[in-house]
């Protein structure tokens, strides 16, 4: 990641408005960024979640940050990592199922949240709990030309 | 806004700093806080490292109107044509915002159920608000300022409001009256500017701060309707008092102490009798003045007896002499003799006595 593309971004950002969508399609690959709210739905007795589009966003939403990546070109591409920071106003909603690796420390160190550890200001160190994560990434080895697929995880507004 | 964006986009370089971000505020994120979401992505075609791409996406955090507003926990305790009656109001925001909250307090209908059991009974005078400006949870006259309106809670903060009102001089012992104080929310931002009143985004979301309503149902409003009530109540509290004076004759020159005869040089006891009814505020800073008529000349070897008790309908021959607390001054041109005491408190159903002596001229 370089820091040109970064403070781009960030001015773009602050011009935006919500919900926004922003595409990125330098190179062969399309990447796609939505964050959906997760709505936990009762009919005829069941229970079940759908994503819609965010309406009121409010601190305790459970909320699902999308992103979708489209191979376009002719070409495999390899050593696909999508490294994601998390914004400061959310906190990881991570089960072990996720089948991604997070940082608990800016992106230095990398594993599932099970193996890491937080070293607290006593100089203790502690497991990192889903509240410590500032990063989350996916590795995937290879997409194939025209392939296409989708990376989530889950939060809640702080 | 922009400010919150900035400070995402520094953490997504730094991002050792957002483990300060586990410390946020009890109510959450605050409202117009941007969430932007960026993910960057490094790849390779062919074994060659491609220039990296990344993809964003930002949604605005809401405003949640949630707050409460809680009454004493006892009621207050008033005499009757008291001119400052005050029952004190916790205003907590628990919203993700800073916010204004409107005050209108009304007297509770005849019969109503008050905040502590009572029925309503009477009504208090116009009601006025202060707000706790020292902060020592105490209405003091002076301090405290009046307000019409709380101005700029920040979220999770709380502030004390005083409902200050009169008690008609009409009301008697145990009547209640019952009072609702209801806090509507407003839209913050200005110190002292009240924002306009706010109300529940019902339609899509838009681009700006909507506003959703989460406040539960207060003491006569409705859930989610930014608003929240609280009832207080004031109760006449007061000595029920009674005073009486007996006079009875202890001796004449002629016949000494058998069946006196009120001639002059005889010697006649005052008792002053202060009773307190059942059901009465017991009394705090007892006094009684008693003038002499000009025909009487008070006998200050007997002085004056205080705190005596009182049986069927006659004092006890008891009571002692407190010089600090009972005094008698001597008549002064138009200025009658006078005999005065501060007699300790009198509980409900009990009475207390001041004794003392004349000759009579």
């Amino acid at each position: 990641m370089r820091m040109i593309s970064m403070k781009l971004l960030c001015g773009l950002a602050a011009v935006l408005v919500s919900p926004s969508l922003a595409m990125a399609a330098a190179g062969p690959v399309a990447l796609e960024s939505t964050i959906k709210i997760d709505k936990l739905v009762t009919e005829n007795g069941a229970s079940h979640h759908v994503l819609v589009q965010p309406q009121k966003v409010v601190p305790g939403n459970h909320v699902i940050f999308l992103t979708n990546y489209h191979n376009t070109s002719a070409k495999a591409v390899d050593h696909f990592v999508v490294t994601n920071p998390l914004p400061q106003a959310v906190v990881l909603e991570s089960t072990p199922a996720d089948g991604f690796e997070v940082s608990v420390d800016g992106g230095k160190n990398w594993g599932l949240l099970a193996a890491l550890k937080v070293s607290s200001a006593n100089g203790v160190a502690r497991s990192a709990q889903a509240g410590d994560v500032t990063h989350v990434r996916w590795v995937i080895a290879s997409i194939a030309p025209g392939a296409s697929g989708s990376l989530e995880y889950h939060a809640v507004v702080r | 806004m922009k400010h919150a964006s900035k400070l995402l986009g520094v953490v997504s370089i730094a991002a050792l700093s957002t483990l300060g971000a586990n410390s946020a505020h009890a109510t959450g994120t605050v409202a117009g806080t941007t969430i932007l979401n960026t993910v960057a992505v490094n790849y390779s075609v062919g074994g060659i490292a491609q220039t990296a791409a990344s993809a964003s996406n930002t949604v605005t955090v809401d405003r949640k109107v949630i707050f409460t507003l809680t009454g004493a926990a006892t009621t207050t305790n008033v005499s009757p044509g008291q001119a400052v009656a005050v029952t004190t109001y916790q205003l907590t925001n628990a919203s993700n915002d800073t916010l204004d909250f409107a005050l209108s307090a009304v007297n509770q209908a005849s019969g109503a159920t008050t905040a502590h059991g009572g029925i309503d009974a009477y009504s208090t005078g116009a009601i006025t608000y202060y707000v706790d400006t020292n902060g020592n949870g105490v209405y003091d006259a002076g301090t405290d300022q009046a307000i019409t309106w709380v101005d700029e809670l920040a979220p999770d903060a709380s502030k004390t409001v005083f409902a200050v009102t009169s008690i008609p001089l009409s009301a008697v012992n145990t009547q209640v009256a019952g009072i609702v104080l209801t806090a509507t929310a407003e839209a913050g931002g200005g110190t002292g500017t009240q924002g306009a009143v706010l109300t529940n985004s019902t339609g899509a979301n838009t681009a700006g701060i909507d506003t959703v309503f989460a406040d539960a149902a207060g003491a006569t409003d409705s859930a989610a309707d930014g608003k929240y009530s609280a009832k207080g109540d004031y109760t006449i509290y007061a000595p029920v008092l009674t005073v009486q004076k007996l006079s009875t004759i202890i001796s004449d020159p002629i016949n000494n102490t058998t069946n006196p005869k009120a001639i002059p040089g005889a010697v006649v006891e005052y008792c002053i009798v202060v009773q307190n009814a059942t059901g009465g505020a017991p009394t705090t800073n007892l006094s009684i003045s008693d003038p002499l008529p000009t025909q009487v000349t008070y006998l200050s070897s007997f002085g004056i007896l205080l705190n005596g008790t009182y049986s069927g309908s006659s004092c006890n021959a008891d009571g002692t002499a407190n010089v600090a607390n009972s005094s008698y001054t001597a008549p002064a041109g138009a200025n009658p003799a006078n005999v005065s005491g501060t007699l300790s408190n009198v509980a409900a159903n009990s009475a207390t006595t001041m004794r003392f002596r004349v000759t009579i001229n």
